[in-house]
């Protein structure tokens, strides 16, 4: 592993480098380490990439195309490969969409660094040229992008099913694009007097289930609550309900530890049980003068939230019980009500419920669920159920709808969008050929390896297809040297270098932006590297 | 991008590229050939022994599958895939299995032909489209056209496979009219039948010929005391989900007394306590009480008293289900809006007869003719347990497959006809398309044909000569007008022979089907997307840096 760098060529300064040869075998293997970690992944990028199947230490099995998952799941060991493992989670967090794409940037970046160094430029100077081919390249993305107007829908959906294309269920973007559209229309609130609107995703539920196919999916303008109403003979369907949230139980409370009720008398054995039931029932009471037909019951830990004989008298009243609402959800609930939790009995009153149109139990092969439509006073939220035939495809089924509505809250965040299929990268990659030309010294190098790693999108993209690469990346060249306008990509279905603009794949700026910006910053990171010192014993 | 893969270092061994594929098809494929041979009515059954050393009998594919505790990850999909479509239709769990892995053994055939498995997955989900729709348009017949004969002949095609084929005619009436007994309607209007409500209890002893059918509900449970009536006419049912025990305080509640009277008026108190709510019941004329709790033996006495019957320990379940059928309230206390304990009559449910019957070793509470709606109960009768429980799936399955003809009302013809159908459709099909989904199609065709193939090959026919005979006459009647009705054609495994299906009574639920194609669809394509493995190390610490180094893998 010692370093090739040698002969007249270099210059003096590099030349004390040069003799270190522990910080370069670091490098190296740095290098190495996280370029395997972007290998592992390629394979599974753009509309042809294949599926990852990894089975986790306890046996579970996640069959998954999304970069971040797989990573996550891999655990690997080597702490640059960690690195990697982090910037997919970042770009994630991010952007939402394209974690395959930035660790594959990042991969290639490194090997031109590896070759760059091999030249015998110092690591400081490569690191700053990128920075260089950083901003010339994000100059280009910017400008080749074009603004949309976010009541524009096709624009969105556009960007939507693009996201889609490269997962299992994307027979199924035509159903799950509009969904993830509509989703995030829904819930956005446009920023006043600036550009683009705000979207928390917080506010769109996805709710996974098993059973039926992934054509099941459907949009719910209100909530879905994944498990049975609690009642024993209760209704099972409420129009024009009344519905209150309370955090506390409606069960004997209980007496501390070293304290107890004593009972001397067979007269008060009597008082005692009828005094549970008059507690619990001027509890129900209570609800009931409310008007409140449906009541939702946080979970309790303590306590059982609801005795027997609470649920015997919920349904006398023809009360419909939903226990066990997580405590991480009441937020979700309230906003989507439009309601507030109602901590303690003596706020049980009318002005704290909500009218809800339609409250339902739906009973399914798969297990019953409760549903709510019509949510007046409610926020803008609204709930997803994602259907599929089993526990793998479901879960992957949600991840690629968290793609999609990442990739559309991103086009909500920054309204540009950009043609895809390897196309930004492909005009990127012209622009920094140019500009090298025109650069002195080692700038010069940065700049040109810069734009060959960039290449490695088009070319992983035709990989993928079955195409040949060299053929298709030297076609895409030619028609960005032509300057034949940015939209010429790899056009997978047709298996040649077309306009992605007529083909209708979009993504949107702050994705490829976001990429570029993260990768090249973590290879700043990687180059920067010289040793590692192992603290565990 | 480097050429030379570097060794990526994970907990775990990772396998990439066609050779995981090959290996997830192989592994579809051995748990296809277990099943293999269960398929149709020669199919033979498997005995399994689980570590216990249970013996299980079966035919079901979704059975034998579950109970193999299978390891490897590709291999459960497919098991889970027969658990779906157990869950979802409720029968031909074997066939899905082996058209799934008939579909990965052709795409991989394919792959190997350098055809992209993207190309073979959109070629598959297409060619799914194209055969559901063909069912849909060509292949079904409507049950008003056929009538109850049709519904009898399904279940009597499910029943074929299974350990009581034989006694098909038998069963078949059985279960249509167990069928139809728990016809309902949902809050929606639609007339359902929720096979659950059927109750099935297996009694070991006699032949299966003995099984009856109770229109009413049977019970595995028997009266409280041997001193109570055991058959009640013009039962007055009361349901309680509490029990009629002594009544005790609640945790926390301490009782101390210094007066050994007040001690002795205590414990009375506590048999009064339940003694009441108990003749609060009895005196509203109720003269059977079913409990999920126990009952005292103190309290028993009242019942004899009241020449009423008690029963204890019924199952929570069943108790909903009786009370449902005879207009009984499931009670979970006698509370009411005041706070008072008191028993209304309009709680009391009605059925003609309660009697208890000796069936084999076990008593029956039979509850018969109940008032508010019809119930059924399948008591079967068996020579093993294991032959029992085997009934139990088969009847299960043939419940399905009658309640899916009841509720969809299309039946498609068995024995091969479709798919034989399919497989021509779809070969015509592929040769009008010229992307590079037409291998893909054509494979799918190909794939289909394991159906009627197998099923020959089980009953020791010549399947090379059966299958294309059946490809050629359904060759005809989609070429030619005059032979359109030969589409019914399908294997006769008896005498080794083609019949018309449809005029022999070989029927299918016209959704069993498509459900089946779609769902192994979607598992082919999963398994074949896949070009990577990483299978992590149980182990609960992850290895460190160190260890790594210490082996060297990270040079």
């Amino acid at each position: 592993m010692a370093p090739k760098a040698g002969g007249d060529a270099i210059k003096a300064n590099s030349s004390v480098y040069k003799d270190k040869s522990k910080p370069t075998d670091i490098r190296l293997s740095n290098i190495n380490a996280a370029k395997a970690v972007a290998d592992a992944i390629r394979t599974s990028l753009g509309p042809r990439g294949m599926d990852k199947m990894i089975q986790a230490a306890n046996g579970e099995v996640t069959i998954t195309n999304d970069g971040a998952t797989i990573l996550k799941q891999m655990s690997v060991i080597h702490p640059a490969a960690k690195m990697l493992v982090e910037l997919s989670r970042a770009q994630d967090i991010e952007a939402g969409d394209g974690t395959t794409s930035v660790v594959v940037i990042a991969g290639a970046l490194l090997d031109s660094a590896e070759k760059l160094l091999q030249k015998g430029i110092h690591p400081t100077v490569i690191s700053d040229g990128f920075q260089k081919a950083l901003q010339l390249a994000l100059q280009v993305v910017e400008n080749m992008s074009t603004p949309v107007d976010l009541n524009n829908e096709d624009a969105l959906l556009k960007a939507a099913a693009t996201s889609l294309n490269s997962k299992v269920v994307s027979q199924h973007s035509t159903i799950l694009a509009p969904i993830a559209v509509q989703a995030i229309r829904a819930v956005m609130e446009p920023i006043v007097s600036g550009v683009g609107a705000r979207v928390d995703l917080r506010d769109v539920k996805v709710i996974e289930r098993i059973g039926g196919t992934v054509e099941d999916a459907e949009l719910i303008q209100g909530l879905v609550i994944p498990h049975r109403a609690a009642n024993v003979n209760g209704p099972h369907r409420i129009e024009k309900a009344k519905v209150g949230l309370i955090q506390f139980c409606i069960s004997p409370p209980k007496t501390d530890m070293d304290h107890n009720v004593i009972v001397s008398d067979y007269a008060a054995m009597d008082r005692v049980l009828k005094e549970e039931r008059q507690y619990i029932l001027n509890m129900v009471k209570q609800i009931k003068k409310a008007g409140c037909n449906v009541l939702l019951v946080q979970k309790s830990i303590l306590r059982d939230a609801l005795s027997d004989l609470a649920v015997h008298f919920l349904d006398k009243i023809k009360t419909m019980v939903i226990k066990d609402i997580e405590r991480e959800d009441i937020e979700f609930v309230c906003k989507t009500l439009g309601c507030r939790p109602i901590a303690s009995l003596d706020h049980f009153t009318a002005e704290n419920l909500v009218n809800v149109d339609l409250v339902e139990e739906i009973n399914e092969p798969g297990g019953k669920y409760i549903k709510m439509t019509g949510c007046g006073q409610g926020g803008r939220t609204v709930s997803v159920l994602v259907r599929g035939s089993s526990g793998a495809v479901v879960a992957e089924a949600a991840r690629s709808l968290h793609d999609a509505l990442c990739a559309v809250r991103c086009v909500a965040r920054r309204p540009a969008l950009l043609a895809g299929g390897g196309a930004p990268e492909a005009a990127a990659a012209a622009s920094l050929a140019r500009a090298s030309l025109a650069a002195p010294g080692a700038d010069h190098y940065c700049l040109r390896a810069y734009a060959d790693a960039l290449e490695v999108i088009p070319s992983t993209l035709a990989e993928n297809a079955g195409l040949n690469p060299i053929e298709t990346v030297t076609e895409l060249r030619a028609a960005h040297a032509a300057g034949a306008g940015g939209g010429a990509g790899v056009n997978v279905r047709r298996g040649r270098v077309t306009d992605m603009r007529t083909e209708h794949v979009l993504q949107p700026l702050h994705v490829t932006a976001s990429a570029l910006a993260l990768a090249t910053e973590t290879v700043r990171a990687i180059l920067k590297i010289d040793d590692i010192i192992n603290t565990m014993n | 991008m480097s050429t030379i893969a570097a060794p990526l270092s994970v907990a775990g061994t990772r396998s990439c590229g066609d050779p995981v594929r090959t290996q997830n098809v192989m592994a579809a494929a051995a748990i296809a050939n277990i099943v293999k041979s269960s398929l149709g009515p020669v199919g033979l059954d498997k005995m399994l022994v689980d570590d216990i050393g249970d013996v299980t009998v079966t035919n079901d594919g979704a059975t034998i599958l579950k109970m193999l505790e299978v390891e490897h990850p590709a291999a459960k999909v497919l098991v889970e895939l027969a658990q779906l479509q157990d869950e979802e239709v409720g029968d031909g769990t074997t066939s899905v299995v082996i058209i799934a892995a008939e579909l990965l053994k052709n795409a991989d055939e394919l792959v190997k032909t350098k055809i992209h498995p993207t190309s073979i997955i959109s070629g598959y989900r297409l060619a799914c489209k194209e055969a559901v729709k063909y069912i849909q348009d060509n292949l079904t017949v409507t049950v008003e056209s056929l009538g109850r004969p049709s519904l009898i002949n399904t279940a009597k095609t499910t029943m074929s496979s299974k350990l009581i084929g034989a006694d098909a005619d038998f069963f078949s009436e059985m279960v249509v009219d167990a069928a139809q007994a728990i016809k309902t309607m949902n809050p929606r209007g639609n007339t359902i039948y929720p096979i659950k409500a059927i109750n099935i209890l297996k009694a070991h002893g006699r032949s299966a010929r003995e099984s009856v059918l109770v229109k009413g509900y049977a019970l595995n449970c028997t009266v409280a005391s041997q001193a109570m009536p055991k058959k009640i006419l013009n039962a007055k049912i009361a349901c309680l989900d509490f029990s009629l025990q002594k009544t005790k305080m609640k945790l926390g509640v301490q009782v101390l007394v210094t007066d050994p009277e007040k001690l002795e008026a205590i414990r009375a108190r506590e048999l009064d306590i339940t003694k009441e709510r108990l003749q609060k019941i009895l005196a509203t004329g109720v003269n059977v009480i079913l409990c999920t709790g126990g009952i005292d033996d103190l309290c028993l006495k009242y019942f004899v008293e009241a020449g009423a019957m008690g029963v204890r320990r019924c199952k929570k379940a069943d108790l909903k289900r009786i009370a449902k059928a005879t207009g009984a309230t499931f009670l979970t206390s006698l509370t009411n809006m005041d706070g008072e304990e008191v028993f209304e009559a309009n709680m009391i449910g009605e059925a003609a007869e309660v009697i208890q019957e000796q069936i084999c070793d076990d008593q029956l509470i039979l509850i018969k003719g109940p008032a508010a709606r019809t119930a059924a109960s399948l008591i079967l009768r068996g020579p093993t347990d294991a032959y029992c429980d085997e009934m139990e799936r088969s009847a299960h399955d043939a419940l399905c497959a009658v309640r899916r003809v009841l509720e969809s009302g299309k039946l498609v013809p068995g024995g091969g006809a479709v798919e034989a159908a399919l497989s021509i459709y779809l070969e015509n099909f592929a040769t009008t398309l010229s992307s590079r989904e037409q291998l893909a199609i054509a494979a799918f065709a190909q794939s289909l044909l394991v159906i009627p193939k197998t099923l020959a090959v089980n009953a020791a026919r010549d399947a090379t000569d059966l299958v294309a005979k059946l490809r050629a006459y359904h060759n005809s009647s989609q070429t030619k007008v005059e032979h359109a009705n030969l589409k019914w054609v399908g294997l006769d495994l008896t005498e080794g022979t083609l019949r018309d299906n449809l005029a022999a009574g070989v029927l299918e639920p016209a959704i069993s089907k498509i459900k089946s194609l779609k769902f192994a669809t979607e598992a082919a394509i999963t398994i074949l997307r896949i070009d990577d493995m990483i299978k992590l190390d149980p182990e609960q610490r992850g290895k460190s840096y160190e260890d790594a180094c210490n082996a060297g893998e990270l040079d």
